[in-house]
């Protein structure tokens, strides 16, 4: 246990606290939208290690615990915030109710208290085993507040005053940290399409590296590719005329092409920046194995695919076959819309941490660029469908979302193919397994989360195993 | 051998005024009109910055009133519809070339600098005009081109005929087509070169335009002076300043593409010194269709606030703003506002949604060309040269709320906004005239014969009047709105008094807000009044026909109250969190982020 050099009596009643705060955790974090281990019960919540960043009152501690449910422990990280003199600003759902009266919230939204976060990257001080640091060279504006972003899924971040976005992993993982390390990388070789990396935080569990948060420019102007694209499939939904997409004011495609150039420049860039390598026989069979697995497990949670199992087995049998080199190197591994950003100089890509649900090993491993071109094709399906959601079945409508997916799809190929000076639909083998198994995943995820929206993976997979596309 | 024609010979109309070459001296230039031989007009109230609050009101003087009937609009009948402009809140009239010319380029082919044509009336009424609109507080201003003349004009048939005399140099002569062939010609359409062989000379000579409009030789002195007399002439008659027509091309250079040449840039500096020493207050402003970056050279050095013209268009910004609204998306617009560099303290931008030419696409990428056509031009009569002419109304298929949306950004993007005569009611286009006729139909004053523009027969109207069901002059013309409260002319009337009332939409800072709803394009407007004070004025446009909320990070303005400002309703006051509004289809606010005390009283931020 660490804490900043104070009277035993004072670490006594600190210590008394971070105790009584783990006790009430357990019924706290499942309400949290973060919190990724919703579907077991928690068995114990034990703190690791805490550091008091602002002392008196305010109070702010920066916390890591352990969540350990049955024979799964993972370590999260929490901004904890403690006011006497002063109800803090925020929402109901953060506060934390203790045993002994006192109150304790979730401090990210506590803008009095997130503003020193901010001062130690830029003091560049460590405080206790916390190290704040500046990227090389990196100027920053001191004095800024923060709000966090509200959409957020399994991350939280906090965006000061329209400049800095700092992103604090929930869930954290021992190692250097692949979203933070792949920043640097691009950034190294001056890669145009990402926000750059100003900063980090970074601690130790257990010994080993821990990156806890992760400063980046933030860009205002910015809108992500999910609300962009489902802006155009509402106006061509929504358009009377029956024209098709290209005859329409609020066509994509044009943001489709120079969506999947930014892509073919980000693989390029991290090609550049950390080399590729030739996937051998042992490698396709891996693929092909762990694709079989998922669907495997898939199935067995939700029969209604078995139909498909053949079709999808040989289409994944299809990869170990192939025989032209396929190129392997760093990707962001969980590519769609909602994670790229366009901004008034184009597009950007964010969040380079790969799928969440993933292990380190799965995430750091060597991908093929197809695999994020897949997961942008199956995107461009999900906003094309995501107006039928819930919908009574009508043909008409559905065959209007494909008419839009198809086009956007083939613009974003285009794109791609313009700048990586091939065409992935050329690997037609390869990135139909790997949207299948992507597909596959949301199958599970979808059935699991949100019932509703199944009908779009199982709609897709039914589309391409009967017309090939 | 064959007399050589008076000078004045190509001169139509113009016998009975003074004019151009009516005489040649003995030292063989010509006999020119000065401005002494008129009245002058009074000035307009003294204010050197009034350019960087007015707004501007482009007005064809063929297409306002006729005051004597002969079915052509004319200079007296505009200054009889001055009490109209000023009730609608111009500061500023935009007049194109109204100056004698054989009209072969809707005036812009000059056959002399110093006589109005005939059908306008004269350099008498002009001054009348002026003295008229400054009694108002209106200021004039008049297109000028600097490039070029009519073939027409007497000192291009002096240089043709007299090679040796005092004109022999006033144009580009060459004896072959050669030369400046990087050069790029501009009116694809009808010319195949920048030279054309005169046979009267025996030499060929430069022109950037059309054949008819031989350039003017700026490399001689004596060019440069005689057009800045020509300035001195119409400021002398106290006109407010001058639009310079085609400014990139004074100057030729061998190896470059002969625009925004050093040396052209020299000369503007040499006329905007002219006019600050000898006519305080009165502006220049740079006709250069060229990309805003390229443009900004054209306000001069910004050490000193800027030395050359005083205003210049922003071409690219308007076909943005229709794409942005087709695409329901704000990027079109963010993205050239953000590409367009700061300009000097002393001038200030020009803005418009549609002029007497067409919806320019020279300033739109080939894609965003073809995207433009197949929105606005399904009829490839709407298609001219490069451009779409349809006026404001029909291009938004008049529908009210987007004539609001577009207006209110007219209103409030950075730069002084120039309205177009007829579009603050919504008057519609008529694409079976010729050429660029369909946006220069007559003014709709009533529903009288002929629109109320002319007391003429109908049959010798220059052009009919609008009169389909929807924008015939029965339906939309200015005395039917004038009575109607709700009516599109009060509501932009009413628009025009607000923005009035907020320096900030003049000379505010304009901050992109940018949000995560790309269908909103929301910005500030952050004027420092000269006692320190900040006048902030929030803007939030809808560019979607459907209705959507939109979050803004306003945390910079905690505690401040957004002011509605055309009804003065307080919203709720901004927190710490993002500010949610919601806005109907194409909706839009203006707001003034005021801080409010607890009575009430209401003060400006600190």
């Amino acid at each position: 246990m660490s804490g900043p050099v104070e009277t035993n009596e004072a670490v006594a009643s600190r210590d008394e606290m971070i105790d009584s705060l783990a006790a009430a955790l357990p019924e706290w974090l499942p309400t949290q939208r973060w919190f990724g281990g919703k579907d077991r019960e928690i068995t114990a919540v034990r703190p690791v290690s805490w550091t008091t960043l602002l002392d008196g009152d305010p109070l702010l501690i920066h916390l890591v615990v352990e969540v350990e449910q049955g024979d799964r422990t993972e370590p999260y990280q929490l901004l904890i915030g403690s006011r006497q003199s002063q109800v803090p600003d925020v929402a109901a759902t953060a506060s934390i109710g203790l045993e002994n009266g006192l109150t304790c919230y979730e401090a990210s939204g506590d803008a009095d208290l997130t503003a020193c976060l901010l001062e130690l990257i830029i003091a560049g001080e460590p405080v206790d085993e916390l190290r704040f640091e500046r990227e090389p060279d990196v100027e920053l504006t001191a004095g800024l507040r923060a709000h966090p972003i509200t959409s957020e899924q399994s991350n939280t971040s906090l965006v000061y005053g329209n400049q800095y976005i700092l992103k604090l992993f929930r869930k954290l993982t021992p190692g250097l940290n692949k979203d933070l390390m792949l920043h640097r990388a691009l950034r190294d070789v001056d890669c145009q399409h990402i926000a750059d990396p100003l900063g980090s935080i970074s601690g130790e569990l257990h010994g080993e590296e821990l990156t806890i948060g992760m400063l980046q420019r933030f860009m205002p102007d910015a809108a992500d590719g999910w609300v962009m694209a489902t802006t155009s499939v509402r106006d061509f939904m929504a358009d009377p005329s029956g024209l098709p997409p290209e005859e329409l004011g609020g066509d994509f495609a044009g943001e489709a092409y120079r969506l999947g150039k930014a892509v073919a420049t980000v693989h390029a860039d991290l090609a550049t920046a950390l080399g590729t390598e030739l996937a051998d026989a042992a490698e396709l069979q891996r693929t092909v194995a762990a694709m079989t697995e998922r669907l495997d497990r898939v199935t067995a949670e939700l029969p209604s695919l078995a139909d498909h199992g053949p079709g999808l087995r040989a289409a994944f049998g299809k990869v170990a076959e192939i025989r032209e080199p396929v190129s392997m190197q760093y990707v962001h591994g969980d590519l769609h819309l909602g994670q790229v950003l366009r901004t008034i100089n184009g597009w950007l890509l964010l969040d380079f941490e790969g799928e969440p649900a993933a292990t380190l090993a799965e995430r750091s491993a060597l991908r093929s660029p197809l695999r994020d071109v897949a997961g942008m094709l199956r995107s461009f399906d999900y906003a094309a469908q995501q107006l039928l959601v819930g919908q009574p079945e009508d043909p008409d409508r559905t065959a209007r979302a494909m008419q839009w997916a198809r086009r956007n799809r083939a613009a974003f190929c285009d794109g791609y193919a313009h700048v990586a000076e091939h065409d992935p639909r050329d690997s037609a083998d390869l990135l139909r397994a790997l949207e299948l198994d992507k597909a596959v995943y949301e199958v599970s995820y979808e059935h699991a989360n949100r019932p509703d929206w199944l009908t779009v993976p199982l709609a897709s997979i039914d589309r391409i195993m009967t017309e090939g596309e | 051998m064959p007399q050589d024609p008076a000078p004045d010979a190509a001169l139509v109309g113009l016998e009975e005024t003074p004019h151009t070459g009516e005489a040649i001296a003995e030292d063989g230039t010509l006999v020119e009109p000065q401005a002494d031989d008129f009245g002058h007009a009074e000035q307009a109230t003294s204010d050197p910055e009034w350019f960087k609050r007015a707004v501007f009101y482009e007005v064809l003087v063929r297409a306002f009133s006729d005051s004597n009937g002969d079915g052509t609009g004319d200079l007296r009948g505009l200054a009889d519809k001055l009490d109209y402009l000023q009730w609608l809140g111009v500061d500023c009239l935009w007049l194109p070339p109204f100056y004698a010319s054989p009209l072969r380029d809707g005036g812009y082919d000059i056959s002399d600098f110093r006589a109005v044509l005939p059908e306008f009336g004269t350099v008498e009424d002009f001054v009348h005009l002026l003295e008229e609109a400054h009694k108002r507080d209106i200021r004039v201003i008049t297109d000028l081109v600097l490039n070029h003349t009519s073939d027409a004009h007497p000192w291009f048939q002096q240089s043709r005929n007299d090679p040796d005399g005092p004109y022999g140099d006033y144009y580009v002569w060459g004896d072959d087509d050669q030369r400046y062939a990087d050069a790029r010609i501009i009116f694809v359409d009808t010319e195949t070169s920048n030279w054309t062989y005169d046979p009267v000379r025996g030499q060929f000579y430069w022109h950037r335009f059309f054949s008819h409009q031989p350039d003017l030789n700026f490399e001689n002195e004596e060019v440069q002076e005689a057009m800045l007399d020509v300035l001195r002439f119409w400021l002398d008659l106290g006109i407010d300043g001058f639009r310079l027509d085609a400014v990139p091309y004074l100057f030729e250079e061998e190896g470059t593409n002969c625009e925004n040449l050093p040396r052209t840039h020299e000369y503007l500096r040499k006329c905007r010194e002219t006019v600050d020493r000898e006519y305080p207050g009165r502006i220049l402003l740079a006709e250069a269709n060229q990309w805003p970056s390229d443009v900004v050279e054209y306000f001069g050095d910004p050490k000193v606030g800027g030395d050359e013209c005083h205003m210049a268009f922003h071409f690219p910004l308007m076909p943005r703003i229709f794409m942005a609204v087709r695409r329901e998306s704000r990027f079109p617009i963010s993205e050239i506002l953000a590409q367009t560099p700061e300009i000097p303290s002393g001038t200030q931008w020009g803005i418009f949604l549609r002029n007497h030419d067409e919806l320019t696409l020279e300033m739109v990428t080939d894609d965003e060309r073809d995207y433009m056509y197949r929105e606005y031009a399904s009829d490839p009569r709407m298609k001219a040269n490069i451009g779409i002419r349809r006026r404001l109304a029909p291009l938004l298929d008049n529908d009210r709320n987007q004539l609001e949306l577009f207006t209110a950004m007219l209103l409030s993007l950075p730069g002084s906004p120039v309205l177009y005569y007829g579009d603050e009611i919504g008057m519609g286009d008529n694409i079976w005239l010729g050429d660029r006729d369909a946006v220069r139909t007559p003014m709709q004053w009533s529903p009288d014969r002929n629109a109320g523009f002319s007391r003429s027969d109908p049959g010798r109207i220059y052009l009919p009047p609008i009169m389909d069901p929807t924008y015939g002059y029965e339906a939309i013309n200015v005395e039917a709105q004038q009575s109607n409260a709700m009516s599109l002319l009060n509501w932009t009337r009413r628009m025009i008094e607000v923005r009035k009332q907020h320096n900030a939409f003049a000379e505010g800072e304009f901050v992109d807000l940018g949000g995560s709803n790309p269908s909103v394009l929301a910005y500030k407007r952050v004027w420092e009044r000269p006692d320190g004070e900040h006048d902030v004025v929030l803007c939030v446009n809808n560019l979607s026909r459907f209705p959507q909320p939109v979050e803004l990070d306003l945390s910079e303005h905690l505690g401040f109250t957004p002011v509605e400002l055309t009804g003065s309703v307080r919203f709720p006051r901004i927190g710490e969190l993002p500010y949610l509004l919601t806005l109907p289809g194409h909706g839009f606010y203006w707001f003034q982020l005021s801080e409010l005390g607890d009575e009430g009283e209401r003060r400006s931020q600190a």
